[in-house]
């Protein structure tokens, strides 16, 4: 957990992410179809925190690719 | 992928670097998977010599080339080379000597942040420098990660997280 975080700033992160400024680059990626809701959990991590999730998510995107390579290799 | 073992083994040799790419993305906050590192390295002399004997224990081979074709990844080669998309025993790393939109390392390291990662601190493209790569690079794929990061930047200025 990213301890540098005040609960001020927490409380307005999730304003901003719940409710976007009308015109800005928060707004206009909520629009795009970027879940800001993601980006908010990631900076509650600190880097090594993040890091370690990078780590796992490739392992899984790797073990997704492998199953289906095989699964089509067996249709 | 084996990010703290690849961080600790460049590290350890004293090879100069910025993590950038769909790592430092996602180091940086994004919430995009990627699969490889990527790295813009020194092309000094010296750092070259480094890089090489970094990596001389994890089979360095070119990826998406035939497993015959001989290839040494030895500081003549980095030297006559720049970029290099490399498949290792730490998993697929790419060394870029060169970042499209900022240039080479010293550019580069100007637009980094540094990032305390495993207990030691690392150079990592900043959320500025990620945008103009992936502009440069103009590629179509590269829209949805560079709104990902406007807003990221957005939500980062306004918070001061």
């Amino acid at each position: 957990m990213n301890r540098n975080m005040t609960r001020e700033q927490r409380k307005l992160a999730y304003e901003l992410i719940t409710n976007p400024p009308h015109g800005s680059k928060l707004a206009e990626a909520k629009e795009w179809g970027v879940d800001l809701t993601l980006l908010f959990e990631n900076l509650k991590l600190t880097p090594t925190e993040r890091a370690l999730k990078l780590e796992q998510g490739a392992r899984a995107l790797h073990e997704l690719r492998t199953a289906g390579v095989k699964h089509r290799a067996n249709s | 992928m084996k990010l703290e073992e690849t961080l600790r083994v460049l590290y350890d040799e004293r090879v100069e670097f910025v993590l950038i790419g769909g790592a430092a993305m996602q180091l940086q906050g994004s919430a995009r998977l990627t699969e490889d590192l990527d790295f813009c390295y020194a092309r000094s002399r010296k750092n070259i010599d480094r890089l090489a004997r970094a990596l001389k224990g994890y089979r360095p081979r070119l990826r998406n080339a035939p497993e015959d074709l001989p290839f040494r990844f030895d500081a003549e080669t980095i030297q006559r080379g720049l970029n290099f998309t490399l498949l290792t025993d730490l998993g697929a790393l790419d060394f870029l000597g060169e970042v499209s939109g900022l240039g080479g390392y010293e550019a580069v390291k100007a637009a980094a942040d540094k990032m305390p990662i495993y207990g030691i601190e690392h150079l990592v493209l900043s959320i500025s420098g990620l945008i103009k790569a992936k502009q440069a690079a103009g590629r179509e794929k590269d829209m949805d990660a560079i709104k990902e990061l406007r807003g990221l930047l957005d939500l980062r200025k306004k918070t001061g997280i």
